[in-house]
């Protein structure tokens, strides 16, 4: 099995597409469909990456990615930020509040297996 | 002897006529010259003239009494006498002289020559025995006064005995009456200038009045303004002691005092308190029957609440002028008396100039009113369209987003082969969907700029890297449709700044319609240049051109006017958002273009953006002691700092160096540098958190940091507000071109002319 991937994402289309995408590229996906879920998940599963949606029902991703560094098993999880094209400020505020990076949505099929992996630690992969 | 007595008798005789010829030319040229300085001394008071006049008659034609008469209307009527009673005077008044042969005046004034009769009770056809009566004369004469042919009056001489008067008399009293005729037509011209200028005296008044009125209603929307000012005009000229300007209720149909004048306020209040319906009421009547109401007296008329609440205040007499506009009512204007009297119609036609005046000033309240009202709904309508726009998109976005991802799994074959036919059709689908969201996201944009909610966020880049960028997104289509590409950067120009993004979108709107509209084998050409402060970009075609009527059709949202039909469909809000877009960029984007010739569009924006904040030097950084310009150097890595130090040496500035990221933070906070360079992997606090934590306070976030990194993150770098991202390894140019672009090195004398930073205002 590959590295595993969890996909934190309320929208249960792109939920599945991303789960879809990952899976077809080789990586374990595990799913949370929102914030508390996902902190929680990421205790338990230990993903070598996190996709989080910015805008989440109860505790929102900035929220999440808080909570997520303030636990010493998550802390060093790479965690990075799903965010709309167009809201350019969304992006400006991952990147403040402290994500490692972002992918944008529409997420590209064909880019997301690569764009992935720049974010995934390299010690990991060896 | 006796022929010399008899001689010398008629010597004496004669000697006495001459004697008495010589006294009476004296008495006469005495006179004359009397009524003559008369005419002269008092031509303004024609009342001493006929006097003097009158006076003169009766000495020199030596008569006991003398009277002047005025034609008037038919009859002939006293107006001035010597020598007569008052009794005579009365009588005469109230049996006035008719235009006939009874009187010696009417025949005079039939024949009109002078006349006599010597002995009025001789005289079969004398008539008037009862003004002789009166009198007592027996002899009398009289002249006729003439003004251009007409008989004006007549000059009569009486005397008490019968004693016919001589020739010279007659000529005499002929000369007076012709000097009486010029006095009366005196008279009639002074009273007519009189009378002249006392109703152009008025008229004045009016006209000052109303245009004062006027003028508030002009100059100001405010009611309280206008109104006392037009109720305080119409009492004062229509020369009443007070009144109202009261407004109509359309929904509850009733008067409301809106403005008052010369009103105690006890009675002010209670017409307030007063219900003034619009039956059963004076002012309602005047609007319905939209005339003038006057009533002279209010003690004798029945009084509806209003007049009753006048009347016990002392006022006796009210006019109610409506006050209409467009046949509808808009209230009534009131003016009253204390006194009792009917109101002169010039009163009444002045107080419906008031009461126009005060009906538009009224409209035109309620007009703003209005319009106020209308503007604050659109306001929040316009808002609310916004949003909803804007949460409409995010939620069409998210499904949309679902629609071209599957596709694009599909396409990918994941799950399994597709055969051509389901190849196309997933394109179709992936295609189709990408072009709604592309719509949807400038509907998006255009709700944000209509709202004002676009903000432009400022950096500095490089206008060939961005104008290859857009190229570089249409190549694939132009080749597919065999077009040519070129783009001419104007060697003046390097970096601009603006919104890169925004720019970068309009370039690309511009250059994707210029290949969507050019025939397959034609050209798209871009151009940069520099015009004085200004980057112009001209995007040129090879298409089929515009019609000029549809030259600015085409900026319209969901127009494509007169271009021909497009090889693929587009939004129809491209062209309609990049002009509104360049315009927040305080520039302007136009078309030139003829049928069959192509077209060009072009936009022209400020190289440098009048909205930036920082500077070169911004004011709280400090200057250091030498004068120089300080760069804080925050890097771990020993080699990398000794490099970039012996690239700035010789350069002018000052060079700091942190060593982490911790005492880099606490540097800059307290050096205040012009600028940091900021390597990324630091121990303790990575390179990410500086530029965070920089950008997050006020105090630093406009210090201008050049990251340099072994890894490209040039995206996240600029994203978190680095003003220039350099990968390693760095040449010395680099650093210094970097140093130049962010302003606190002066660009080296080659490039000197290039950007014309220190030409900047």
């Amino acid at each position: 099995m590959g590295q595993r991937i969890l996909v934190v994402e309320d929208n249960a289309m792109n939920l599945k597409l991303l789960r879809d995408v990952l899976q077809f590229s080789g990586y374990d996906v595990a799913e949370a469909r929102s914030g508390e879920e996902g902190v929680e998940l990421a205790g338990r599963r230990k993903p070598d990456l996190i996709l989080m949606d910015l805008q989440l029902p109860g505790i929102d991703g900035v929220e999440a990615l808080r909570l997520l560094r303030a636990n010493p098993a998550t802390r060093a999880v790479p965690v990075v930020a799903v965010t709309a094209f167009a809201m350019k400020q969304d992006r400006n505020r991952a990147l403040l509040a402290g994500f490692d990076g972002y992918v944008e949505k529409p997420i590209s099929v064909r880019a997301l297996p690569s764009q992935v992996k720049s974010f995934l630690r390299p010690e990991k992969s060896s | 002897m006796a022929e010399g007595n008899a001689a010398e008798a008629i010597s004496i005789e004669e000697h006495e006529r001459v004697r008495r010829d010589l006294s009476d030319a004296t008495e006469q040229f005495t006179a004359t010259s009397e009524v003559l300085s008369a005419l002269g001394r008092h031509a303004s008071d024609p009342d001493r003239v006929l006097g003097t006049i009158l006076e003169s008659a009766r000495r020199l034609c030596r008569a006991q009494a003398a009277a002047l008469y005025l034609l008037d209307g038919d009859v002939y009527r006293l107006s001035r006498v010597v020598g007569l009673s008052d009794e005579f005077v009365e009588h005469v008044k109230r049996h006035p002289v008719a235009q006939d042969r009874t009187s010696l005046v009417g025949r005079v004034g039939l024949d009109r020559r002078t006349q006599q009769i010597v002995d009025v009770l001789a005289d079969p056809d004398y008539r008037r025995r009862d003004i002789q009566r009166i009198a007592g004369f027996r002899t009398t004469m009289s002249s006729p006064m003439m003004l251009d042919d007409a008989v004006v009056g007549l000059l009569s001489v009486y005397r008490d005995a019968v004693q016919p008067f001589d020739d010279r008399s007659m000529t005499l009293l002929g000369a007076f009456a012709s000097q009486a005729a010029i006095a009366v037509h005196n008279v009639n011209l002074v009273q007519a200038l009189e009378a002249r200028s006392a109703e152009l005296a008025h008229k004045v008044g009016q006209l000052e009045a109303l245009g004062e009125v006027g003028e508030a209603v002009s100059s100001s929307l405010d009611l309280d303004d206008v109104l006392p000012a037009i109720v305080m005009n119409a009492v004062r000229l229509s020369d009443t002691d007070g009144g109202s300007i009261m407004e109509y209720d359309e929904s509850q149909q009733i008067f409301s005092v809106r403005s008052a004048y010369g009103t105690a306020p006890h009675v002010l209040e209670r017409l307030r308190r007063t219900r003034i319906a619009l039956d059963s009421t004076l002012v309602g009547r005047a609007t319905i029957e939209a005339r003038p109401l006057v009533v002279p007296d209010l003690a004798g008329v029945p009084r509806d609440p209003h007049l009753q609440c006048l009347y016990d205040d002392g006022w006796r007499s009210v006019v109610a002028v409506p006050m209409l506009r467009e046949s509808r009512i808009v209230g009534v204007l009131v003016v009253r008396r204390k006194t009792t009297g009917s109101f002169a119609q010039d009163t009444l036609d002045l107080l419906q100039s008031f009461a126009a005046q005060s009906a538009l000033a009224i409209h035109n309240a309620r007009l703003f009113r209005e319009l106020e009202m209308k503007r604050a709904e659109l306001e929040v309508a316009s808002q609310h369209k916004s949003e909803f726009l804007a949460s409409m998109s995010h939620e069409l976005r998210t499904p949309l987003n679902a629609v071209i991802g599957f596709s694009e799994v599909l396409l990918e074959q994941m799950f399994g082969e597709i055969n051509e036919r389901q190849e196309e059709y997933l394109r179709d689908i992936w295609s189709s969907g990408k072009h709604l969201l592309e719509l949807l996201n400038e509907i998006l944009d255009l709700s944000k700029v209509e709202a004002g909610k676009m903000e432009m966020e400022l950096s500095t880049f490089s206008i060939r890297g961005a104008l290859e960028y857009g190229i570089s997104l249409v190549r694939k289509r132009a080749s597919l449709h065999h077009i040519e590409l070129r783009l001419e950067v104007d060697p003046d120009l390097d970096t601009l700044e603006a919104d890169e993004l925004r720019f970068k979108q309009v370039v690309l709107n511009l250059l994707t319609n210029a290949v969507k509209f050019t025939p397959d084998g034609g050209s798209v050409a871009v151009r940069a240049t520099k015009e004085a402060a200004e980057l112009m970009v001209a995007v040129t075609d090879t298409g089929i051109g515009v019609r000029p009527e549809d030259h600015e059709r085409i900026f319209e949202s969901f127009h494509q006017g007169g271009r021909g039909p497009p090889k693929e469909e587009g939004t129809g809000l491209g062209l309609t958002l990049s002009r509104r877009i360049v315009e927040l960029l305080d520039g302007r984007l136009w078309l030139k273009s003829e049928v069959g010739e192509g077209s060009t569009f072009a936009f022209a924006i400020p190289l440098r953006s009048a909205r930036a904040e920082w500077d070169a030097h911004p004011t709280d950084v400090a200057r250091q002691p030498t004068g120089l310009p300080l760069v804080l150097l925050i890097e771990d890595d020993r080699p990398s700092l000794d490099l970039f130090s012996a690239y700035l040496e010789g350069v002018d500035l000052e060079v700091a160096v942190a060593h982490d990221g911790e005492e880099g933070l606490d540097s800059v906070r307290r050096l205040k540098p012009a600028a940091v360079v900021l390597d990324i992997r630091l121990p303790r606090i990575d390179g990410w958190d500086v530029l965070r934590t920089l950008k997050a306070d006020p105090a630093t976030s406009k210090v201008p940091v050049v990251v340099v990194s072994i890894v490209d993150e040039r995206a996240k770098g600029i994203a978190l507000g680095a003003a220039e991202y350099l990968v390693k390894p760095i040449g010395r140019d680099d650093l210094l071109r970097a140093l130049e672009r962010v302003r606190v090195l002066d660009p080296a004398p080659v490039h000197k002319k290039g950007v014309g930073m220190d030409k900047a205002p």
